[in-house]
C-alpha cells in the first residue's frame, strides 16, 4: 500500500466541483461521461501522484472506464474517491466504490432533479411567462444556478466522508475492496438489464383465424425478459476478452448491424 | 417578419453557448423556457418570447434526458417556436408543433454525435495509460467544440437561410435509419457493460452480477437504488462473515480464479 501523505487542499476540493461541469464534455454511448470525468479528476490526480507516472497512468485508466453520473452530484463522488487515491491507492477499492455509487448516484438525482424539481419550476415560472412577465425566466435561472453552486459543499461532504473513513480503510481494505466489488457487480447486473434495449419485432403468422404471435412476447420473454440484453453484453465481453477485438469495431458493428436490421424490419 | 442576417448571427451565436451548456447540463440555459425568452430579446419581441418560452417548457417538462435517453431538442425547439411565431404571425401553440421538426433534427444530430464520439474512446484511453492529461484535455475541447459549431450551424441555417428546405430534410430522412439510431442508442451501453466486466470479472463475482440483473429485470424498480442496497447487503455479509483473502491463502485457499 502506498504511503499516505495529504496533499489536496481546501483550494482543490473546491476547483473540483467547478471542474466537475466537465463531466460530459465528450459523453457517447460506449463509456458514456468516462472522458470529462477522466478530464474533470486529472490535475488532481496528477498533485496526488506528482513523480509516480504509472501511478497516475493507472489511475486514469481506471477512471476511463464506463460511467454515467448525474451531473449536478458527481462532486460528491469525484472527491470521495480523491480522497481514496490519496489514502490507499487501492485501484480495486477504488474502482468498487466507483462503480458501486454511480448508478445510485444517478438514480438519485434524476429523481430530484429531472422528475421532481424541474416539473414543479417549469409550472410556476411558465404561469409568469404566459402572462408576459419576465420574472418567470428570472426566477428560473435563478434557481438553477443556486443549484450549480450546490456543487461546492457536496465536493466538501464528499471528501469528508472519505477522510474521515481513513483508518478502517486503510486497515482492511482487501476486505474492503472485496466487498465494494460485490456491490459494484450487483449494480452492473441491473446496469445491463436497465440500459441495454433489444426487442425484436417479427410476427409469426400460424393461419388468419388467430393474432400473429410475436416472437419477443410469446417465446423470449416468457424465458426470460431481458434475455436479449444479456446474451448481447456477454457476446461483447467474449469478443474484448478472448477475442481481442477492439471496442471501437464492436461500436461501429453494433451500429451497422441495428441500421441494417432496422432496415430488415428485425429491431 | 423577416429575420435580419444580424439577428441570424446572434441566434446562432446565442445557441453555441446554450447548445453546450445543454450538453453539460451546468447552469440549465437550455430548457426553453430561458432560450425563448433570449430568442425573443434578440427578436426584439421579448412578449413572443416569453409566451412561446412558457407554452414550450411546459410542452417539455415531461421530455428529460434523465436515464440516458435523449429527447427532442429542448434548444431549437425554444428557438423556433419564438422564431416561428414572431416570423409567421402563428400563435405561439401552434408554433410549437411546427418548431418540432427542428428539434427532432438536433435530436437525431446529437444522437449520431453520441454514438459516434464512442470512436474517441480508444483513444482516451491511450492518452490515459501514457497519463496525457494534456491531449485527453484536447479531445474533449474537440468533442464539445463539434456540438458547438453544429448548434451555430444548424440554428443559423434554420432560422435565417432556409426554414422550409431544413423541414424537408426531416420529413425525407428514411425511418429505418432514423429508427436504427434509435435502436443503436439502445444496444451500445453494452459495449461499455462489457468493458467494465472484462476489468472486474472473477468467477467467484458472476452470483452478485446474477443478482443485480435479475433484480432489475423482475421487479419494477423507479432507479437504481434498491438494487445498490441489496449489492450493500451482500457486501456487508462478505464484509462481516466470510474470511478475508489473506486469512484463505494461509488455509490454503485459493484466489483470482479466472473463468
Amino acid at each position: 500500500m502506498k504511503e499516505y501523505k495529504k496533499v489536496l487542499t481546501d483550494k482543490d476540493i473546491s476547483a473540483m466541483a467547478y471542474r466537475s461541469a466537465l463531466l460530459q464534455a465528450s459523453f457517447n454511448y460506449e463509456r458514456m461521461q468516462a472522458g470529462g470525468w477522466t478530464l474533470a479528476m486529472a490535475p488532481a490526480l496528477q498533485k496526488i501522484y506528482k513523480d509516480d507516472k504509472e501511478g497516475l497512468a493507472a489511475a486514469m485508466t481506471d477512471n476511463m472506464q464506463f460511467i454515467n453520473t448525474h451531473p449536478t452530484l458527481v462532486p460528491f463522488l469525484m472527491t470521495l474517491l480523491l480522497s481514496l487515491e490519496e489514502s490507499t491507492g487501492d485501484r480495486n477499492l477504488i474502482k468498487g466504490v466507483k462503480v458501486g455509487l454511480f448508478g445510485p448516484l444517478a438514480g438519485i438525482g434524476d429523481a430530484i432533479f429531472w422528475f421532481t424539481l424541474l416539473p414543479i419550476m417549469a409550472g410556476i415560472c411558465s404561469s409568469f411567462a404566459i402572462q408576459g412577465n419576465i420574472l418567470g425566466p428570472i426566477l428560473f435561472f435563478g434557481v438553477y444556478v443556486a443549484i450549480f453552486f450546490m456543487r461546492f459543499p457536496l465536493a466538501k461532504i464528499g471528501y469528508n466522508l472519505g477522510t474521515s473513513a481513513l483508518d478502517t480503510i486503510r486497515e482492511s481494505s482487501k476486505k474492503l475492496s472485496r466487498a465494494a466489488t460485490i456491490l459494484g457487480m450487483t449494480v452492473i447486473g441491473s446496469l445491463a438489464a436497465t440500459y441495454v434495449h433489444i426487442t425484436l419485432l417479427p410476427k409469426i403468422r400460424i393461419s388468419d383465424a388467430v393474432d400473429p404471435i410475436s416472437i419477443q412476447t410469446a417465446f423470449l420473454d416468457k424465458i426470460f425478459p431481458n434475455l436479449l440484453p444479456l446474451c448481447y453484453v456477454f457476446l461483447i465481453f467474449y469478443l474484448i476478452r478472448y477475442k481481442k477485438v477492439s471496442p471501437t469495431v464492436l461500436i461501429m458493428g453494433t451500429i451497422v448491424l441495428t441500421i441494417v436490421m432496422s432496415f430488415l424490419g428485425v429491431l | 417578419m423577416q429575420i435580419t442576417l444580424v439577428q441570424g448571427i446572434l441566434l446562432s451565436l446565442a445557441c453555441v453557448v446554450i447548445g453546450v451548456d445543454y450538453w453539460l447540463e451546468a447552469f440549465f440555459i437550455f430548457r426553453p423556457i430561458i432560450v425563448a425568452t433570449i430568442t425573443g430579446i434578440i427578436l426584439g419581441d421579448i412578449k413572443t418570447g416569453l409566451i412561446a418560452g412558457g407554452l414550450t417548457e411546459l410542452a417539455f417538462a415531461g421530455l428529460t434526458p434523465a436515464g440516458g435517453t435523449q429527447p427532442p431538442n429542448p434548444v431549437l425547439a425554444g428557438v423556433m417556436t419564438t422564431v416561428i411565431a414572431h416570423t409567421t404571425g402563428t400563435e405561439p401553440t401552434l408554433a410549437i408543433g411546427l418548431a418540432l421538426p427542428f428539434s427532432i433534427l438536433m435530436q437525431y444530430v446529437i444522437l449520431f454525435y453520441y454514438s459516434s464520439f464512442s470512436v474517441f474512446m480508444s483513444k482516451a484511453d491511450k492518452y490515459a495509460e501514457n497519463a496525457d492529461v494534456k491531449s485527453l484535455g484536447r479531445l474533449n475541447m474537440l468533442t464539445t467544440g463539434i456540438v458547438a459549431l453544429s448548434y451555430g450551424v444548424i440554428v443559423f441555417l434554420s432560422t435565417y437561410v432556409a426554414q422550409d428546405a431544413m423541414r424537408s430534410i426531416v420529413s425525407a430522412m428514411p425511418v429505418f435509419l432514423t429508427h436504427g439510431l434509435e435502436i443503436a442508442g439502445g444496444i451500445l451501453p453494452a459495449v461499455g457493460f462489457a468493458m467494465l466486466l472484462n476489468v472486474m470479472l472473477k468467477a467467484r463475482y458472476i452470483p452478485f452480477f446474477i443478482i443485480g440483473f435479475l433484480v432489475a429485470t423482475y421487479i419494477a424498480i423507479a432507479n437504481l437504488l434498491p438494487v445498490a442496497i441489496i449489492g450493500l447487503a451482500l457486501a456487508m455479509y462478505d464484509y462481516y462473515f466470510v474470511k478475508s483473502d489473506d486469512e484463505l491463502s494461509h488455509a490454503g485457499g485459493t484466489q483470482d480464479e479466472g473463468i
